[in-house]
C-alpha cells in the first residue's frame, strides 16, 4: 500500500528570466515500511524530490497524493497538519535546539499537539529505542554526531509518522555512527514506518530494499 | 521543558523562555533596555505628581485663603467696621479675619531698624511661634519675625523699643511658609487691635480652593459694580490655574522623554528578535517542517518578546517605585506616600513597557513565520 506518492511531478523554478526544470515528470511510490533511497549527481533534483513528498513544496505540475488524499485539494493549513501526523524529517546537519535536552528535543514537535499527557514518556521511549536511553539529559554539545542524529531520528518519530524523509542522513557521520543510524532505520521499517532517503552513501544503497535514481530531474531505471 | 511546572502550564511559554536564554547576555540588554524605558516614564510621571502634590501640602492654606483691600475707586482707606461687615455678609462660612500692617522703626539690643508692622485678628492661625509663646488673650508685648530677631539679636524675654514704645518679647515666629500666606519673617506682629484704626486687609478663608474662589466672585460680583471697583479682591485661582498648566507641562515634557526612552528600547527589542529570527532560521523551519503552524510560530516569537516586556517592566516597576520613595522621603517627608497618580504612572509604565516589547516583536514573528520551510532547510 502506497504511502506517499507523486505522479508525473514536475517543478520548475523561475530565476530572473531562467527557467529551470529541476524534476521533469517523476513518478515515486513509496510503500508502508520500505526503505527506499534516492541517488543521483548534484543538482539531479533529489532535495527538491524530497520537498514534495514531504509536503513542504508544491509541484508545478503532476501530483502529490497522501493516503489517497491530493494535495492540491488541501488548504496551506491543512497541509501542514497533514504533514505533522503522517511525515518525519531527518536532516544531513540535525538541526536540534542547543539548549535543549535530549528527550526536550525529542518532545518539540509534540507541543503542539492538544493531547501532550505522555508526551515526555514517549520521548524517553523513543530515545531508548534508538540507543540513548542514558543520554535523556544531555544537550546536544554533549553528545557526538552519530548521537545527534539518533536523537533527530527519535524527534521524527514523536508524532507517529507513516513516513521517514532524510536527505542525507549519514553526510556528516563517519562509517561507524552512519551504520548505527542504518540500524535504527532497520527497525523502524519493520514496524511499518516506511522510510525515503536522498544519500552518497554505499552503505545506505545497500541497506535500502530499493533505490531510485535521478539524472537531470528525470527518473534513470536501467 | 516539557515537565517543568511552567512547562505544564504553557509549553509555549516554558520553550519561550528557554530561547530566551539562549544568548543571555542579549536577552539581559534588552530587557534592560525596557528597564530603563519604564523606569523613565514612571519615575518622571511620578516626580510630577509627587512635584504637584508638595505644591499643594505647603500652599494648601494660601490656596483657601481670599484677600479682600480697598479697592482703587473706594471711599475709604482702610476697612472699618462698616466695610469689614460689608464683606463678611458675602462670606459664606468661610472664616473672617483682619489684617493691619504698617511700618515703623525697631530698636534692638545691636541695632535700629525699620520693619512692618502687622497685626492680626487671629494670630494664631497665621503665625506659629519658634520660641517664646503668644498668649492665649494676647494684649501687650510683641512677636518678632526669625530674620528680623536675628538682625536685632533678640530673644524672647528681652526688651525692643517700637516706634519709640518700649516692648517686652513675647514670641519669636517659626519661618513662615507659603502656607501662611502672611509673612512675618521680618516684621513685628503686634496684638490684634492694637494699632491702625482700621484694618488693611480683610482674609477670608476657605474649607476648599474651590469655596475660597466661589467667595471671592460673590464679593466681586456684589460689592463691585463693573464702574466701580470698590474693594480689591484677590484669590489664588489663576495661580492655581497656572501652576497647573505648568505642572501639565512639566509633566508632558517628562512623559515625552520618558516615551522616547522606551521608543528607543522597542528598537533594540526589534533588533535582538531580527537577529534571534535569522540565527534560528532553520530551526524555525525544521519546527514549521515537523508540523508547527504559522500561527504557532508567531505565538512563540510574542511570548519571546513578551517574556523580554514583562520581566524588563517588573525590574523598572520596583526601581520606579524605590525611586518614587526617595522623592517622597524628600519632598512630602514621608517615603510611603503615594499618591493614586503616582501609582498610576508606575502601572503606565508597566503597560507601556510590555506592549511596547510585544509590538516590537510583532514584525520579526510576522516575518519568521512566513519564511519559507524549504528555503529555510536548503544546506
Ligand atoms: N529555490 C530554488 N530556486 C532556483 N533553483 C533551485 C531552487 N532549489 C533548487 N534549485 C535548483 O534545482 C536543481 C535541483 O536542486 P536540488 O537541491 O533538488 O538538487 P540535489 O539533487 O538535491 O543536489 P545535491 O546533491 O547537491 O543536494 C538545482 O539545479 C538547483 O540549483
Ligand atoms: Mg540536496
Amino acid at each position: 500500500m502506497s504511502v506517499i506518492s507523486a505522479t508525473d511531478a514536475v517543478k520548475i523554478y523561475e530565476s530572473g528570466d531562467k527557467t529551470l526544470r529541476a524534476l521533469d515528470g517523476v513518478s515515486v511510490d513509496v510503500n508502508a515500511g520500505e526503505f527506499a533511497s534516492v541517488v543521483g549527481p548534484s543538482g539531479s533534483g533529489k532535495s527538491t524530490l524530497l520537498n514534495l513528498l514531504g509536503l513542504l513544496d508544491e509541484p508545478s505540475e503532476g501530483s502529490v497524493t497522501v493516503d489517497g488524499t491530493a494535495l492540491s485539494t488541501l488548504s496551506k493549513r491543512e497541509r501542514t497538519d497533514l504533514r505533522r501526523e503522517t511525515v518525519g524529517f531527518i536532516f544531513q546537519s540535525f538541526y536540534l535546539v542547543p539548549t535543549l535536552t535530549a528527550r526536550q528535543n525529542v518532545a518539540v514537535p509534540g507541543l503542539v499537539r492538544d493531547d501532550r499527557s505522555d508526551l515526555q514518556a514517549r520521548a524517553d521511549e523513543l530515545l531508548e529505542r534508538v540507543g540513548l536511553g542514558d543520554r535523556l539529559d544531555h544537550y546536544p554539545n554533549e553528545l557526538s554526531g552519530g548521537q545527534k542524529q539518533r536523537v533527530a531520528v527519535a524527534r521524527s518519530l514523536i508524532n507517529d509518522p507513516d513516513i521517514l524523509l532524510a536527505d542525507e542522513p549519514t553526510g556528516n557521520l563517519d562509517q561507524d555512527t552512519g551504520a548505527q543510524v542504518l540500524d535504527v532505520f532497520g527497525e523502524i521499517t519493520d514496524e511499518g514506518v516506511a522510510i525515503l532517503t536522498v544519500t552518497h552513501d554505499e552503505q545506505v544503497t545497500d541497506f535500502a530494499d530499493r533505490t531510485i535514481r535521478l539524472v537531470d530531474g528525470r527518473l534513470d531505471d536501467d | 521543558m516539557i515537565d517543568s511546572p511552567l512547562a505544564r502550564f504553557s509549553p509555549f511559554l516554558a520553550f519561550a523562555r528557554n530561547n530566551l536564554s539562549r544568548a543571555r547576555a542579549r536577552t539581559i540588554l534588552a530587557m534592560a533596555g525596557i528597564t530603563i524605558g519604564v523606569v523613565a516614564i514612571a519615575s518622571l510621571g511620578m516626580f510630577g505628581a509627587t512635584l504637584e502634590q508638595s505644591f499643594l501640602d505647603t500652599s494648601d492654606d494660601a490656596i483657601r485663603t481670599v484677600a479682600v483691600g480697598p479697592g482703587e475707586d473706594s471711599e475709604f482707606g482702610l476697612l472699618h467696621r462698616e466695610q469689614v461687615a460689608e464683606i463678611e455678609r458675602y462670606a459664606g462660612n468661610g472664616d473672617v479675619y483682619t489684617l493691619t500692617r504698617g511700618r515703623g522703626e525697631v530698636t534692638g539690643l545691636q541695632e535700629t531698624t525699620s520693619a512692618s508692622l502687622v497685626s492680626l485678628s487671629d494670630p494664631e492661625v497665621f503665625v506659629t511661634a519658634e520660641s517664646g509663646q503668644i498668649p492665649q488673650n494676647w494684649r501687650s508685648g510683641v512677636a518678632i519675625g526669625n530674620e528680623l530677631a536675628e538682625t536685632l539679636g533678640v530673644q524672647p524675654g528681652d526688651s525692643v523699643q517700637v516706634d519709640g514704645e518700649s516692648r517686652r518679647v513675647v514670641a519669636v515666629l517659626a519661618e513662615s511658609s507659603r502656607a501662611s500666606f502672611v509673612s512675618t519673617g521680618d516684621a513685628v506682629v503686634l496684638p490684634p487691635g492694637e494699632f491702625g484704626d482700621g484694618a488693611s486687609q480683610v482674609l477670608i478663608r476657605g474649607e476648599t480652593p474651590q469655596q475660597a474662589f466661589a467667595i471671592s466672585d460673590r464679593i466681586d460680583e456684589n460689592l463691585n459694580s463693573d464702574r466701580r471697583t470698590r474693594y480689591s479682591v484677590f484669590d489664588a485661582e489663576s495661580a492655581l490655574e497656572q501652576f497647573n498648566q505648568q505642572i501639565g507641562l512639566i509633566r508632558t515634557f517628562l512623559l515625552a522623554v520618558g516615551g522616547i526612552s522606551l521608543l528607543v528600547a522597542s528598537v533594540s527589542i526589534l533588533n535582538v528578535m531580527l537577529m534571534s529570527t535569522i540565527e534560528r532560521k532553520e530551526e524555525i523551519g525544521v519546527l514549521r517542517a515537523v508540523g508547527y503552524h504559522r500561527l504557532d510560530i508567531v505565538k512563540l516569537m510574542l511570548y519571546e518578546a513578551a517574556l523580554l516586556g514583562v520581566v524588563g517592566s517588573i525590574f523598572g516597576v520596583l526601581i520606579s517605585v524605590g525611586l518614587g520613595m526617595v522623592m517622597n522621603a524628600q519632598l512630602l517627608s514621608d517615603p510611603l506616600a503615594f499618591s493614586g497618580q503616582a501609582l498610576q504612572y508606575t502601572v503606565l509604565g508597566f503597560l507601556f513597557g510590555t506592549g511596547a516589547s510585544f509590538l516590537s516583536g510583532l514584525y520579526p514573528a510576522w516575518k519568521a513565520a512566513n519564511a519559507r520551510p524549504v528555503e529555510a532547510l536548503r544546506d
